[in-house]
């Protein structure tokens, strides 16, 4: 009990000590708290790189545990493959540039990311078609703003109306900038007060479930 | 906690006394404004928190997302199919939104445990993975099905953007789940995954930090939660009343910022009007 | 076989317009936007021999709207003579940052460590920008070929934000907003973007309060940066296969309501 007690303390002392310091810090230009603030970020990325381990190991382990059962079996192959053959490349030749490591960076990896990516303009499409329709009053205001846009987005608008862009640029700066301006501001406060909940150590779910 | 509320306000008052006599470089001048800005908020916060949480419970208006929520598990009970809930490529775990989808993530975890359906939560980041499967873990222990939690579920895919999409768009295209939670902070991976969730018909409940993707998630799923939403979500659905206070601190907060903004700006019309330029204290 | 479905001709439509459109070679007249304009005329007021940290803060995947964006302000800023210093922020930026910044510098036959330097990556973007505030050299001890920060003429003169002009951003996702909300709000560094199309209106917010100096976005902004320094950078063209997409877009959603409208009146709702 005592050490699933410190278990919990612990974490949550430490979580108020550094933010606390790192609130302070931001108001100080003194050199013992830039100095301090060099040393946290420095440790920073390397807790960072030992959490990388984490994903690794369980990455493997679950992929294998998956494929000794037969589920997924081609899928979960080709990504192991991935997973053992980029990181021999790089041990063995670097990573620097003309390396076979940045070869298959450039030619399958790069090539694989933009295909998905790509994707996103055919879902453009489809989702469009779907979900443009003139439903109400408002429904009708949005669509007619989505298409001033694409049509100033595009070097198509100046054609039917060398008005075109300037009124998409209204809408973006006026309109559409005031409710995003809103929902920044709402983003903002929550992100505040659940920052604060962290550290003051009401909120205790990053600790992995203690409410 | 009263502790910590007796730290905050030391520290406030030396911060005060120090950024007012202007202590041999401690304090940086330029910062004053975001120092009472923040020091307000924090103030703010810490008395919704411990002062008014004792009180009567603070009424939520109806987020229709969440009141789908116990449907969307219980479609996929029905229909023998998993839940899939994903919190997005573009969160860590220090950021507050991330936070706020591991209080929704813990609230289904109890569901689907209760209702003995399969929980899927595919991420980007090793931390939120092994936090989640914590969260997923406790979930299904407090309801009593402690047995029905699956670790390998709780998964790391990938790190890259378009490698983690690939892998739940997979995902979704081979389990082909009922029911769909995209809660967290995504970036252009967020139609992609709401499209393919929309080609299987699944049910889709939505919420993000990110404005931009907002209208894509708007237009693809069935419910989505704007922004601060999320963060209200979790107390929404707990019922916790520390985070239902900091949801009233929020709005508190923000009615100071409107009555700021029409100051600042009846200000300067009058700057504008009167041509004399007045003080800028209102400008960080 | 499977039956397509609705959304597959749509798929299928837009691959055979755009298609058709990379294979023709039209060139359209475009009007340069303030937005471009104002990035334009930062870069070419600034005096030269100015230092510009120029971060790739991008993956792979977005690189074909990336490259023109990059190529077009890496040839001003080269071509004015300014100091630039890349790094990036995201791992997959890495190489290609370089690649881009050589291929640059060698068309004006600039020398590596005096009129440029790349540092590579660095983990932890929020980590990382917070550090270069205090010192780069700390940050980046070694360039990103492994040779040390103090060897280089060019990084001798740079401490810290304090000898940097601004710091471009090339991005595909929210990493500019870090080094605003870090870099600029932090340390008072000038932050500009040169984002990809789908991020434009993330950054309008900052741009309007002043908190990003000035933003290019996505191929058109790259399309009307390569008019404005008069060199072509695939930006144009692939500005036209966006323009055949977004027309091919308008077309689907005015059919889609048409679909609406005809099955309402027929009672069948939707």
């Amino acid at each position: 009990m005592v050490g699933v007690l410190m278990g919990r303390r612990l974490p949550l002392a430490v979580c108020f000590v550094f933010g606390l310091v790192m609130f302070l810090q931001y108001f100080s230009e003194h050199p013992v708290a830039i100095n301090l603030n060099q040393t946290i970020l420095d440790y920073w990325q390397i807790v960072f790189a030992f959490t990388l381990i984490v994903g690794i190991f369980t990455y493997f382990k679950n992929n294998v545990t998956q494929i000794s059962r037969g589920s997924d079996r081609p899928f979960r192959l080709v990504g192991l493959a991935g997973f053992v053959s980029m990181p021999l490349l790089a041990l063995i030749w670097g990573i620097k540039a003309d390396t076979p490591f940045m070869w298959m960076f450039e030619n399958v990896q790069a090539p694989m990311q933009s295909t998905v990516f790509a994707l996103l303009a055919f879902f453009v499409a489809s989702a469009s078609f779907r979900g443009f329709r003139a439903r109400s009053l408002p429904a009708a205001v949005l669509l007619l703003s989505a298409l001033l846009m694409l049509l100033s987005r595009s070097n198509i608008g100046g054609f039917f109306s060398e008005g075109l862009p300037e009124i998409a640029n209204w809408i973006r700066d006026y309109p559409s900038m005031a409710a995003r301006r809103a929902i920044l501001i709402g983003i903002g406060l929550g992100s505040l007060t659940t920052s604060l909940r962290v550290i003051i150590g009401i909120e205790r779910t990053w600790l992995g479930g203690d409410k | 906690m009263s502790t910590a509320v007796l730290i905050f306000c030391t520290v406030s008052y030396h911060l005060i006394l120090i950024s007012v006599a202007g202590y041999s470089g401690w304090f940086n001048p330029d910062t004053v404004a975001t120092l009472v800005a923040s020091l307000i908020s924090i103030a703010i916060v810490l008395f919704t928190t411990f002062y008014k949480r004792g009180g009567a419970a603070f009424k939520v208006r109806e987020i229709a997302g969440l009141r789908a929520v116990e449907d969307a598990i219980g479609r996929a009970t029905e229909m023998a199919r998993p839940v899939l809930y994903t919190p997005g490529w573009g969160g860590d775990i220090q950021r507050p939104t991330t936070i706020a989808s591991m209080n929704i993530l813990s609230h289904i975890a109890e569901k689907t445990a209760d209702y003995d359906c399969r929980l899927v939560y595919p991420t980007h980041d090793p931390v939120i993975m092994a936090v989640a499967q914590e969260v997923v873990k406790e979930s299904y222990a407090r309801v009593g099905f402690p047995d029905r939690y699956r670790a390998e579920d709780v998964a790391y895919v990938s790190s890259s953007q378009f490698g983690y999409a690939a892998a739940v768009d997979g995902l979704i295209t081979r389990l082909q789940p009922a029911s769909i939670f995209l809660l967290g902070t995504f970036e252009a991976e967020s139609l992609i995954l709401a499209e393919t969730g929309n080609s299987i018909n699944a049910i889709q409940i939505a919420g993000t930090d990110s404005t931009i993707q907002l209208s894509f998630f708007i237009v693809a799923c069935d419910y989505t939660l704007i922004g601060e939403e999320v963060f209200a979500a979790s107390g929404y659905l707990s019922g916790d009343k520390s985070i239902l206070a900091s949801v009233k601190a929020q709005d508190i907060m923000k009615v100071l910022i409107a009555l700021f903004v029409v100051v600042a700006v009846i200000w300067s019309t009058i700057e504008a009007i009167s041509n004399v330029p007045l003080s800028e204290w209102w400008v960080f | 076989m499977k039956r397509l479905e609705a959304r597959h001709w749509t798929f299928l439509g837009l691959f055979v317009v755009v298609t058709i459109t990379m294979l023709l070679n039209i060139k359209l007249e475009m009007k340069v936007s303030p937005y471009t304009q104002d990035m334009y005329t930062y870069i070419e007021s600034l005096p030269e021999g100015s230092v510009l940290i120029i971060s790739f803060d991008h993956e792979a995947s977005s690189l074909p709207e990336i490259r023109p964006i990059a190529l077009a302000v890496l040839r001003h800023a080269f071509k004015k003579g300014h100091k630039l210093i890349g790094v990036s922020l995201l791992a997959e930026g890495t190489l290609i940052g370089y690649r881009l910044m050589r291929q640059t510098a060698d068309e004006l036959d600039l020398e590596y460590g005096r009129d440029y330097a790349y540092l590579g990556f660095r983990p932890q973007y929020i980590a990382a920008i917070l550090a270069m505030g205090e010192s780069i050299q700390q940050t980046y001890p070694r360039d990103y070929l492994g040779a040390p920060y103090e060897q280089f003429e060019l990084l001798n003169t740079v401490e810290n934000y304090n000898d940097v002009a601004a710091v471009i951003s090339i991005a595909d996702g929210s990493l500019t907003t870090h080094w605003i909300e870090y870099g600029q709000a932090r340390y008072g560094v000038k932050v500009l973007g040169a984002v990809t199309a789908a991020m434009v209106t993330t950054y309008d917010p900052y741009l309007a309060s002043g908190q990003m100096y000035a933003m290019m976005g996505g191929l058109r902004g790259a399309a009307e940066y390569e008019k404005l320094i008069e060199r072509d950078g695939g930006g144009a063209r692939g500005m036209l296969a966006q323009s055949s997409a977004h027309l091919y877009v308008i077309l689907l959603v005015v059919l889609g309501n048409i679909v609406y409208f005809v099955s309402r009146k027929q009672g069948g709702g939707s």
